[in-house]
């Protein structure tokens, strides 16, 4: 397991600034939650730490080693996009298996391997199959799944729930928290629902603006809110939550 | 526009506009067939002439030259676009846009009769290396013309995939340059590569002023179908005639082909 410390890191896209001096610290094996609303960099961050954007100042830390000249490959980061970015001429089984045969991983470890992640996140039997014929939390999990096939020393994961149905997204919660802490992998995910991000969070990053406001649990966060931004977003998860219990009081 | 309100009131049309449309494309598609279907009118009735020529010594040999080559030319474009397509979608450097022109765009505008006798001069008589009106010649006169059509298709669709941040999870999961390349970047474009193949072939087939100045018109060796074409028509109009209709059926049923083997592939 591994512990992450970004210090100040700056990115600006022409004159404007997208991450102001962001600092976090990830504990390991944490799900850090890092939530606030659409376009305040929460996407850029998760860029910057993949390696995909270089920041303009600043550092990322991994178990106290700078790795900011490392390239994406070198540096091991699960990703999982929005859109989850299954590779569309791939079956399940070539999702999955990827980032082993990337690695030239004998082929009979492969299989064993992939089986395992397949019973980890519930896909037994799909492996035939192409991402077009999975529902939305299907290929969640594969995406999921694909990731952890490496071992990655952090997974970031990218508004994980925004493509499965509300039907669905309680089990879906439940099935990602549990994954992450069966794997134990550092995990940063970006959300932007207050409800989402309390039901997976370890602890919780406010963002706003390019900024990180506060970090804490979800009940630190609402004894102290630091500022008006983060009890607007705490108000909006009250409310929601409310909403959500409704139903079925 | 009187008689455009008429004739839509007289078959009864409630959107004049739409059918202002319609009208329009049928003016634009009726004017790039009509030369093509004119071609089978002059034929008329003498199609024992186009069987005549189809099999006199010249025009087969013409059409060997002209189908070899542009295959190679095909193939030679394929295979060459790939890696320049690669360094062009994830190389950055301060000419891009400029080499992006010289590659695609220009060729294409560039008067091919030029293009010929740059090539002459370049690789001709009196140079290290003469390859003039040889088939080499051939090729590289029909592969400067024509190339730019499965470079621009190549370059596209590298593009879209690298937007599209497929690579990008690649990468994350340990992929290299030549993972990124044969296992998601061609798989993910093997349809716009044959549509790719097809054009140039096609271009290449139709190519003439560039490969007559460099590479003459020498029957086995360097005379190609539209050069037949060229040559005969004053001569003998009739034999130019039939070289046409079998040049024309040729590459239709070449790019129909093309296009059902790229839908096949979806």
């Amino acid at each position: 397991m591994t512990e992450l410390k970004v210090e100040a890191i700056t990115k600006s896209y022409g004159k404007s600034k997208v991450l102001d001096e962001v600092s976090l610290d990830v504990h390991s094996g944490e799900f850090l939650v890092v939530m606030g609303p659409s376009g305040c960099g929460k996407t850029t961050l998760l860029l910057v730490l993949l390696g995909v954007l270089k920041p303009e100042s600043g550092h990322v830390c991994l178990d106290g080693k700078d790795i900011d000249s490392l390239s994406i490959e070198e540096r091991n980061f699960g990703y999982v996009p929005q859109d989850y970015g299954l590779f569309p001429h791939m079956t399940v089984f070539d999702n999955i298996s990827f980032g082993l045969r990337v690695r030239n991983v004998p082929s009979s470890k492969v299989v064993e391997k992939v089986h395992k992640l397949l019973n980890l996140v519930d896909l037994q039997g799909l492996e035939t199959r192409s991402p077009a014929e999975l529902s939305g939390g299907q290929r969640q999990r594969v995406a999921l799944a694909r990731a952890l096939a490496v071992e990655p020393v952090v997974l970031l994961l990218d508004e994980p729930m925004s493509n499965v149905d509300e039907a669905t997204k309680a089990d879906v919660r439940v099935k990602l928290k549990e994954t992450t802490k069966r794997a134990g992998v550092t995990t940063i995910c970006v959300l932007h629902d207050p409800f989402d991000a309390t039901a997976l969070g370890d602890r919780i990053a406010i963002m706003h603006a390019g900024r990180i406001i506060q970090i804490g649990t979800l009940e630190s966060l609402l004894e102290k809110p630091k500022d008006e931004i983060v009890t607007r977003l705490l108000a909006c998860f009250l409310q929601r939550s409310g909403e959500q219990r409704a139903p079925s009081d | 526009m009187i008689c455009f309100r008429e004739i839509s009131e007289l078959l009864g049309i409630k959107d004049r506009f739409a059918f202002a449309l319609d009208a329009l494309a049928g003016l634009l598609i009726l004017f790039m067939i009509v030369s093509l279907f004119y071609l089978y009118v002059a034929v008329g009735a003498r199609w024992s002439l186009v069987a005549e020529a189809l099999f006199s010594e010249r025009v087969i040999a013409a059409l060997v030259v002209s189908v070899s080559s542009s295959t190679l030319v095909g193939f030679l474009a394929v295979a060459a676009v790939i890696p320049t397509a690669y360094v062009l979608t994830y190389r950055d450097f301060k000419v891009k846009s400029l080499l992006e022109t010289l590659l695609i765009e220009f060729p294409q505008t560039f008067p091919p009769a030029t293009v010929g006798l740059v090539y002459l001069l370049m690789l001709g008589p009196g140079s290290p290396i003469n390859l003039a009106y040889t088939y080499w010649a051939v090729i590289i006169a029909k592969f400067y013309v024509s190339a730019p059509f499965a470079m621009s298709f190549t370059l596209r669709r590298f593009r879209e995939i690298h937007r599209s941040g497929l690579d990008t999870i690649a990468k994350s999961l340990g992929a290299r340059a030549r993972h990124i390349l044969l296992w998601i970047l061609l798989p993910l474009s093997s349809k716009d590569l044959v549509a790719g193949f097809s054009l140039t072939w096609a271009r290449a087939m139709g190519e003439v002023a560039a490969t007559l100045i460099f590479a003459g018109a020498i029957p086995w060796k360097t005379e190609i179908f539209p050069a037949v074409v060229y040559l005969t028509s004053t001569e003998s109009p009739q034999v130019a005639l039939a070289t046409s209709v079998i040049a024309a059926l040729l590459s239709i049923g070449a790019l129909l082909s093309f296009k059902w083997i790229a839908r096949e592939k979806r």
